[in-house]
C-alpha cells in the first residue's frame, strides 16, 4: 500500500478524533467554561502568568512535547508489523494521549496552574506526590540512558554526522551571542545557521569521524560506550550553562530542521509513491517479546506519553486564556506527536529499504529491530528525500543529524531537570548538602543515567538496547497513569462519568505490570542483576500507584463536590457559582 | 474584540522554548515545588516586560497583548506579515514578518515600534498609544 495513501487516512483518523472526540471531552467531561477565569487573568504577572493566544501557547507547547522520542518506539515496534503499530498509534492519540495531554492541561486550568506533581498531592494524596518525583526520576534517568544510547550507535552508523553535530554547538552559540548583542531579528542568522549545519554535513561526509581505532586503542570493545561518555561529560556542562545561551539557539535551529525533515518525508512520499513492503502483522521468531503487552510500552511517545502531563500542568495550563483553548492546545499537542510517531512508522516500512525480503532482514529479530530500529528511520529520510533528488549518502547523514541534534537537546534538558528531582527528593528525605549543592545533584543526574548505559550487559553482548527503551517506556506510561489517576479522580468528584479517562487508566496500568513482571521473571533467567533490580523498583512504584489510584477513585466516588471550584469570578467579573450558571 | 495588536517580542535572554518529548521546557522545573536550585527567578530582562505587559494592560484599552518568544515564528512570521500587508503591500509586509522576530521588539499592528529595554513600561504604553493613535 502506498505510504501517502496511509498518511492520508491516518490524518482523517485524528481530524475526526479532533473534531468529535475532544469535543465530547471538553463538553461532557472536563465541563470547559468559556466565562471561566483562567489562572493566566487571576495571576497575572508578565512573566510567568500571561493570557496568550491560543496558537501562540499551542506553538510553545508543541516544541515542548514532540521530539526524538516518538519517533524510536515506533520505528522499533514495527518489528511486530506496520498495523499494530500504526493502530496503537492512531487509537492511543485519539483515546489516550488527547485524553490525558487535555484532561492534564484541564485539571490544573482549575488548580491555580499547579503542575501535575502538587495535584497528586493536592487530589490524590501526599503519599501520591513522592511516587510521583520517584517515576519521574526514574523515567529521566532512563530518557538519558537511552538517548546517550541512541546518539552513540548513530555516531557509529553515521560517523559523518559526528563533525556537524559538534560543531553545531559553537555555532549556536555564536549566533545565539550574534542575536543578542546586535539587537538583529532572530530569523536571518538561525537560516544562516541551519544553512551552515548542512554545509557541515557536506563537511562531515568528506571527513568522517569513525571513533573505532581509539576505542581500541583504550580497551573499549563497544566504540559506542566512547561517544556515551563523552556525551555525559558534555551534558554535565551544558547543562550549567544558561538556557539562552546554548540550548534557546540551538532549539531554533533545530525547529527549522524540523519543518525542512517534515517537508522532505511529506514531499518525498508522494513524489516517489514509496510503497509499504514490511507485513501488517509480522510472523515474528519464536522467543520475541509478545505483542501484548509489549507493543505498548515499546511506543509510549507517539500513542501516550507522561511526560505530555508535567509540560500542560507545569507550564503551558498558565498561559491559557480562554478554558476552552485547551482543547486546542492539549488534544492538537498529542495529534501532532502522533503524527511524527506515523511518519516513523511509514519510514521504517516504506521508505528504508524496496523489497519485504530486505526488510525481513533488516527486522530479523528483536534484538535485531531494536538496534537497527532508529537506523532505518534514517534510512526512510533518506530514501524519501533521494525522491527529491538529493543524494543517497548525503541525505543519510543529513537525517542522522535531525535525529541527534533532537536527542542531545533532550538529553541537555534531561539531566537540566533530573538536577531539580535530586535536589527536590533529596530536600523530601532531608539531605540537605544533596538539596543545596547543585554541582553536586548535577553529578547523580550524570552518573546514574551513564551507569544505566554502560554497566555490565549494557553492550551487544549483553541485553539489548530495546529492553532498555521499554523500561523507558514502562516509566513513562506509570506517569500518564498517575495523571490520568488524578484525572479520574477530579471528574469524578465533579460528578462527570469518568469513563472515558478511566478505560486508558485501566489498559496502561494493565499493559506496565504485565510487561514488567514477564521482563522481572526474564531478568533473573537471563541473569541480569542490574535490570532485574531496577524492573522490581519499577513494578513496586506500579503497584503503588495503582493502590493510590483505587483508594483515590473509591474516595471520590463518595465524596462529590460538584464544580465548587468554578465560583470563581466570570470575565466579567461577577462571581457566579457555577451550579447557578450551568 | 480589539482593534490593535501589540506584541511583546520577548528578550533573548528570557529564553523559554520546548525541547521535545521527553524534555519540556527548560527554563521551568516543570514537576517541583521547592525550587531549592536557586537560579529560577526571572532576569532584569523579564521583568522588564512583565512591567510594560501589565502598564498596558493597565492604561491602553482597546488593544490585544501578546508576549511570544522571537523562536515562535510559526506565529510570528504569518501573524505579522497579515497585519502588515494591509497597509504597506507583500514586500515591504515581508521585510516586517523578519523585523518581527528581533528579540525585545514591541510591535504594533505588524510594524516594530521599539524596543522593550529602550524604552522602558511608560515608554512602550506611550509608543503604542501613538502607533494607534491616541
Amino acid at each position: 500500500m502506498p505510504a501517502i495513501v496511509v498518511a492520508a487516512v491516518v490524518g482523517v483518523l485524528f481530524w475526526l478524533g479532533y473534531r468529535y472526540y475532544s469535543v465530547y471531552l471538553a463538553e461532557r467531561v472536563y465541563n470547559l467554561d468559556p466565562a471561566y477565569v483562567t489562572p493566566a487573568h487571576r495571576f497575572t504577572d508578565g512573566v510567568d502568568f500571561v493570557p496568550t493566544n491560543k496558537h501562540v501557547v499551542f506553538g510553545h507547547h508543541f516544541t515542548s512535547v514532540a521530539g526524538a522520542a516518538p519517533i524510536v518506539g515506533p520505528a522499533i515496534a514495527v518489528f511486530w508489523g506496520w498495523g499494530p503499530a500504526l493502530a496503537w498509534i492512531v487509537l492511543g492519540t485519539i483515546f489516550a494521549a488527547g485524553v490525558h495531554d487535555f484532561g492534564s492541561l484541564a485539571v490544573s486550568v482549575r488548580h491555580d496552574a499547579k503542575s501535575i506533581g502538587t495535584l497528586a498531592k493536592d487530589v490524590i494524596s501526599t503519599r501520591a506526590r513522592t511516587l510521583f518525583l520517584l517515576i519521574i526520576f526514574f523515567l529521566l534517568t532512563l530518557v538519558n540512558a537511552v538517548f546517550a544510547v541512541v546518539i552513540g550507535n548513530l555516531f557509529v552508523s553515521n560517523p559523518g554526522a559526528v563533525i556537524p553535530i559538534f560543531v553545531e554547538i559553537p555555532l549556536a552559540i555564536f549566533i545565539g551571542q550574534y542575536i543578542y548583542r546586535t539587537r538583529s531579528a532572530a530569523l536571518v542568522p538561525s537560516i544562516v545557521g541551519v544553512i551552515g549545519l548542512y554545509l557541515l554535513i557536506w563537511v562531515g561526509q568528506q571527513w568522517p569521524i569513525d571513533i573505532t581505532p581509539f576505542a581500541d586503542a583504550i580497551g573499549v570493545d563497544n566504540p559506542r560506550n566512547v561517544w556515551v561518555v563523552i556525551l555525559f561529560a558534555y551534558t554535565f556542562f551544558a547543562a550549567r550553562l544558561p538556557v539562552w545561551l546554548l540550548l534557546q539557539p540551538r532549539d531554533y535551529i533545530n525547529s527549522h530542521q524540523l519543518f525542512i525533515a517534515l517537508g522532505i518525508i511529506g514531499l518525498g512520499m508522494l513524489v516517489g509513491w514509496n510503497t509499504i513492503v514490511a507485513p501488517i502483522v509480522n510472523d515474528v521468531p519464536a522467543g520475541s517479546p509478545a505483542i501484548f503487552p509489549f507493543l505498548f510500552i515499546t511506543i509510549a511517545c507517539g500513542a501516550i506519553s507522561g511526560f505530555h502531563s508535567l509540560v500542560s500542568s507545569g507550564t503551558t495550563a498558565k498561559q491559557i486564556d480562554k478554558e476552552t483553548d485547551g482543547r486546542y492546545v492539549g488534544y492538537m499537542g498529542a495529534v501532532g506527536e502522533g503524527s511524527l510517531a506515523t511518519g516513523a512508522v511509514l519510514a521504517a516500512t516504506a521508505g528504508v529499504v524496496a523489497t519485504r525480503g530486505e526488510w525481513d532482514g533488516l527486522y530479523a529479530d528483536f534484538s535485531t529491530a531494536s538496534a537497527g530500529g532508529v537506523g532505518n528511520f534514517v534510512g526512510g529520510v533518506a530514501a524519501f528525500a533521494n525522491n527529491l533528488g538529493i543524494p543517497l549518502d548525503l541525505a543519510a547523514v543529513f537525517a542522522a543529524v535531525v535525529v541527534i541534534s533532537f536527542a542531545a537537546t533532550t538529553m541537555d534538558t534531561g539531566v537540566r531537570l533530573q538536577r531539580y528531582v535530586v535536589q527536590e527528593i533529596a530536600e523530601i528525605a532531608g539531605w540537605h548538602t544533596l538539596a543545596r549543592n547543585l554541582t553536586l545533584a548535577g553529578i547523580v543526574a550524570v552518573v546514574v543515567p551513564l551507569a544505566m548505559a554502560l554497566l555490565p550487559g549494557g553492550g551487544d553482548a549483553g541485553y539489548t538496547f530495546g529492553v532498555l527503551w521499554q523500561l523507558f517506556g514502562t516509566t513513562n506510561q506509570l506517569t500518564a497513569g498517575l495523571a490520568l489517576s488524578v484525572v479520574a479522580v477530579w471528574v469524578t468528584q465533579k460528578g462527570r462519568n469518568p469513563i472515558s479517562v478511566i478505560v486508558p487508566l485501566v489498559f496502561l496500568l494493565v499493559m506496565t505490570s504485565w510487561a514488567l513482571i514477564v521482563n522481572l521473571k526474564n531478568f533473573i533467567e537471563a541473569d541480569q542483576w542490574v535490570l532485574a533490580p531496577l524492573d522490581a523498583i519499577i513494578f513496586v512504584l506500579a503497584m503503588w500507584l495503582i493502590v493510590e489510584a483505587a483508594l483515590a477513585l473509591r474516595g471520590s466516588a463518595g465524596r462529590r463536590t460538584p464544580d465548587v471550584d468554578r465560583t470563581g469570578p466570570t470575565t466579567d467579573g461577577v462571581s457566579v457559582p457555577s451550579d447557578q450558571r450551568e | 474584540m480589539s482593534h490593535h495588536q501589540v506584541v511583546l517580542v520577548r528578550p533573548w535572554t528570557d529564553a523559554r522554548g520546548g525541547t521535545g518529548c521527553c524534555g519540556g521546557e527548560p527554563s521551568s522545573g516543570i514537576c517541583l515545588e521547592h525550587r531549592v536550585g536557586g537560579e529560577h527567578g526571572p532576569d532584569a530582562d523579564a521583568l522588564a516586560v512583565a512591567h510594560a505587559y501589565r502598564r498596558l494592560r493597565e492604561q491602553v484599552d482597546d488593544v490585544d497583548v501578546q508576549i511570544v518568544g522571537a523562536n515562535n515564528t510559526v506565529f510570528l512570521l504569518p501573524a505579522v506579515f497579515r497585519a502588515a500587508r494591509r497597509r504597506v503591500g507583500t514586500l515591504a509586509a515581508l521585510g516586517s514578518a523578519v523585523r518581527a522576530t528581533t528579540a525585545g521588539a514591541v510591535l504594533v499592528d505588524g510594524s516594530r515600534v521599539g524596543d522593550i529595554a529602550a524604552l522602558g513600561p511608560d515608554g512602550v504604553v506611550a509608543a503604542v498609544c501613538r502607533a494607534t493613535g491616541r
